[in-house]
């Protein structure tokens, strides 16, 4: 039965007076909490779950959705580093990439380089498809390249390569190297391709020139630029600081299905 | 908190088991798991803090964002719906921080964690996510197992009640409609977020993911869009938000202790009829009309 006693008004006061120390307080216990190592990996167990789960989910070879040329964003927004500033990359960008070299190594039967030509000769596959970013933002594109399993089919993974890693030449401030990774099932799907155009015209600097990744069944971090090499290895912990990514280092998912 | 020991004592206040083990468990994970999930999903909105209708999300399309504006050399927090800006200064967008005004949309003490960490959130949401569903399917299995879920699912009969049961609450009404454990209103409420609120903010979520973009094509186009699934999975959250401020009001007004009391260890005292009145004659009458009968103002 509701009943209104003004004499316990002031309780009610000091009620909402400890929900807001509480509140600060809790503030404090999450923020401790959150950099707590046992309550890090304990958070973390989500990722294995939604990667089982997803993929459970998903037939092999199933596509994400493509969409219509009128549904192509008017600007593709980028995002990340800025273009590398190195020399040769910018002098490599003014000869059109005629240096430049896609260096494939690690736990492959027949290592191999190959320039942007010659991945440009392979077969190629065009999809639009929209780029679904961390932060929430999302974007369509017209891609063209070349799908990666073309070029595991050149390479040959031996039985222990488990995971691609992509190297690429753009840095953050304090001159890390991004770079990101996929495991084989991604590697193989019929929309991961190595891509070199983006609507109809070469890849732009700030997309990634001269060959990004497009992964379209994970987030955008894992979509890397600027690549230089692959390379084909049987475990992420010797790389980087282990974790597998350049964002993964710093506390981001692996599996960015999610 | 109205709960008196007086009260408590008159004779005919019996205590009943009400809420069985299951069920304060999930209350109590749900409530743990959905304070931590709309906090933690503000922070995620804090990385990109606009809306868009659609798949994509053209820069100037957006039509709910919160924002910082400068304005004669001062930081001014805004929150803008449909081009319709309101100054949130010091509480949306812009927040007095230790370095002076900081850029921020949802302030650091509505988030977790506080400090700004987009990953570190993306793990919270995500544990709590899978904790959350994870308890949903074990109380909703459990109770349709029993049966119980027909208790507080709506019916025709209850919406036609509902008037009454709010004039009830409004002092406008003497006794109280509710026939059941629970009554209209309270089943409304349950009904609404079992059985929308609940799968569709589930879905809206999921509707996000681009490996779940590949296993259900039609989940984002469902919801017109991915950038429209993240819209309506915003709003579902103030929706839940709403929910909780409701219930716990009724539990601040209802009878604290005793409702804390039945959610933490199951018991609950049953309270004679409107204690404000003289109750021991009517309780003395066995053959008291079924209105009479105790209510229990059962907000839990």
């Amino acid at each position: 039965m509701p009943t209104w006693n003004p004499r316990l008004s002031r309780r009610r006061l000091l009620l909402g007076a400890g929900a807001s120390l509480m509140l600060s307080g809790c503030e404090k216990f999450f923020d401790a909490v959150s950099q707590n190592k046992h309550v890090q990996s304990l958070l973390e167990s989500a990722e294995g779950a939604s990667r089982r789960a997803q993929r459970l989910l998903t037939r092999r070879g199933k596509l994400a959705q493509e969409f219509s040329p009128a549904d192509i964003s008017p600007a593709f927004r980028a995002n990340g580093n800025p273009p590398p500033l190195t020399m040769d990359y910018s002098a490599d960008a003014q000869n059109r990439w005629t240096k430049w070299r896609l260096e494939v190594s690690g736990l492959v039967e027949q290592p191999a380089r190959f320039s942007l030509q010659e991945l440009q000769a392979m077969p190629a596959r065009t999809q639009i498809t929209r780029h679904d970013c961390v932060e929430g933002w999302s974007v369509i594109g017209k891609w063209k390249g070349v799908r990666l399993e073309e070029i595991l089919h050149r390479v040959k993974p031996t039985a222990q390569a488990r995971y691609v890693v992509f190297r690429c030449m753009d840095s953050d401030g304090d001159g890390n190297l991004y770079y990101e990774s996929i495991d084989l099932v991604d590697a193989v799907h019929p929309q991961t391709i190595l891509a070199y155009e983006l609507n109809d015209r070469p890849l732009p600097i700030d997309n990634g020139a001269p060959l990004r990744l497009r992964v379209e069944t994970q987030l955008g971090y894992k979509h890397a630029k600027y690549i230089r090499a692959l390379e084909f290895v049987a475990d992420l912990k010797s790389i980087g600081q282990g974790k597998g990514g350049y964002w993964e280092d710093q506390g981001y998912e692996w599996y960015a299905g999610i | 908190m109205e709960e008196n020991s007086a009260q408590s004592a008159r004779p005919g206040a019996a205590l009943v088991y009400r809420h069985n083990r299951i069920t304060r468990l999930a209350h109590w994970l749900s409530a743990l798991a959905l304070m931590i999930l709309f906090m933690s999903g503000l922070q995620i909105f804090n990385a990109h803090p606009r809306l868009y209708w659609g798949s994509t999300s053209e820069p100037d399309k957006a039509f709910f964002a919160i924002g910082a504006a400068q304005d004669d050399g001062d930081a001014r927090g805004f929150v803008e719906l449909y081009g319709r800006r309101i100054d949130t200064t010091g509480f949306l967008g812009v927040q007095p921080g230790v370095f002076g005004p900081a850029a921020r949309a949802f302030p650091s003490w509505l988030t977790v964690p506080g400090y700004y960490s987009l990953a570190a959130a993306r793990r919270w949401h995500f544990f709590f996510g899978w904790l959350l569903a994870l308890t949903g399917a074990l109380y909703v299995m459990y109770n349709l197992a029993v049966g119980h879920l027909r208790k507080f699912l709506v019916t025709p009969r209850d919406l036609r009640k509902a008037p009454a049961m709010i004039a009830y609450y409004l002092h406008l009404r003497k006794n109280s409609p509710q026939e059941g454990e629970y009554n209209p209103l309270q089943k409304i409420a349950y009904t609404a977020v079992f059985a929308l609120l609940a799968p569709l903010i589930l879905l809206s979520g999921m509707a996000m993911s681009p490996q779940l973009d590949v296993a259900v094509h039609w989940l984002p186009a469902a919801f017109g869009g991915r950038q429209s699934a993240r819209a309506i999975h915003f709003i579902l959250a103030f929706g839940f938000l709403g929910f909780a401020l409701g219930h716990v009001f009724m539990v601040l007004t209802q009878g604290f202790f005793n409702n804390m009391r039945s959610m933490t260890t199951g018991w609950y005292r049953e309270k004679p009829a409107a204690p404000a009145r003289p109750v021991e004659a009517r309780r003395a009458e066995p053959a008291a009309s079924k209105e009479s009968e105790p209510d229990a103002d059962l907000e839990s």
